[in-house]
């Protein structure tokens, strides 16, 4: 029975070994999981993901894939296309994998404000 | 002393390496660097499944060294095309979605069970997912099913399972269940464990 014990404990030992954190997430999931349930909790999110880059970039570690923009779209759901540009520029050359995306959607937004101007005009 | 040595060992193996491998041929060939995580489908009656367990995916992924798209952007970029829900994403071609995204695969999730039996003394809590890994081209490059059934009398069990459950159990209540634990450890075991689980993505694997 002890060694079944010693067994599963040194199992869920290697598991969590395995399971670890590659990334500093700062609760992403939660917060995310937290603004689907109550779309109030939007902001909240938004300054949590704010807050985890700023550190992390001043800690020089690794902005976790998609983190950048997140807060960017946070940032256009308020209507704050500068933001969100900055954001996605940040995720395009923090990942090479997202250039395709990135660059789409900052070229629509470029492209959105040029309408908006020519209508105004 | 010896005995328990070699078990554990043995152990330490199953829960790192693989020992049986699936054929990841497939997988292989594709060798993607990134994922897409769409809008999970649902085949429940709970309507808020599908967004809690989206939130759930990109976190193992993006530790098994892949690329993962970010969830809410990819969400709410196919809102803006009209695409609400994940039934509707499954329709869609594969390579469209794809090359709009400028992904190598994209990772279907369906929710087959989302439930919780209330009995008299214990209350019975079971999830259970589709997953499908698709890549550019359409072709499925692996798939699993997990089904997490949590119950209270289940810890007399003892052993991993039993672990599992206990730390589980404290997030469960009777009032009202999180099914949140139950399919975090889902996607863990999918994923980062057993005979099926991820290869190491690029951001595990050295550079060549």
């Amino acid at each position: 029975m002890r060694l079944y014990t010693v067994i599963a404990a040194l199992a869920l030992l290697g598991l969590t070994g395995c399971a670890q954190n590659k990334y500093n997430w700062n609760g992403y999931d939660k917060g995310l999981y937290e603004a689907y349930k109550d779309p109030n909790q939007i902001v909240a999110l938004q300054i949590k993901l704010q807050e985890t880059v700023d550190a992390l970039e001043k800690e020089k570690q690794v902005v976790p894939p998609g983190l950048y923009a997140e807060l960017g779209t946070l940032y256009l759901q308020e209507g704050n296309v500068e933001k969100a540009k900055i954001y996605y520029a940040k995720e395009r050359d923090a990942w090479p994998e997202s250039k395709t995306l990135m660059n789409v959607l900052i070229k629509n937004l470029d492209n959105r404000k040029k309408v908006l101007e020519k209508s105004k005009s | 002393m010896k005995y328990i040595l070699m078990c554990l060992s043995v152990v330490g193996l199953i829960g790192c390496a693989n020992v049986q491998k699936k054929d990841m041929s497939a997988f292989t060939a594709a060798a993607p660097r990134s994922i897409l995580v769409v809008p999970v489908a649902n085949k429940t009656l709970d309507v808020d499944a599908p967004i809690f367990v989206l939130t759930t995916l990109p976190i193992p992924l993006a530790n098994k060294g892949y690329y993962v798209f970010p969830v809410n952007t990819t969400k709410y970029i196919l809102e803006q095309e009209g695409l609400y829900e994940g039934d509707r994403i499954l329709s869609m071609p594969v390579p469209t979605l794809a090359k709009m995204f400028g992904a190598d695969a994209i990772l279907y999730v369906t929710i087959n069970r989302w439930d919780a039996q209330y009995a008299f003394i214990a209350t019975t809590v079971t999830v259970e997912f589709d997953y499908k890994l698709v890549s550019a081209d359409g072709t499925v490059i692996w798939n699993e099913n997990k089904k997490m059934v949590y119950s209270p009398q289940n810890n007399a069990g003892g052993g991993l399972g039993g672990l599992i459950a206990a730390a589980i159990s404290a997030a469960i209540t009777r009032a009202a269940p999180n099914y949140m634990p139950l399919a975090q450890s889902a996607h863990q075991q999918v994923f980062l464990m057993g005979p099926n689980q991820l290869p190491d993505g690029p951001y595990l694997t050295p550079a060549k």
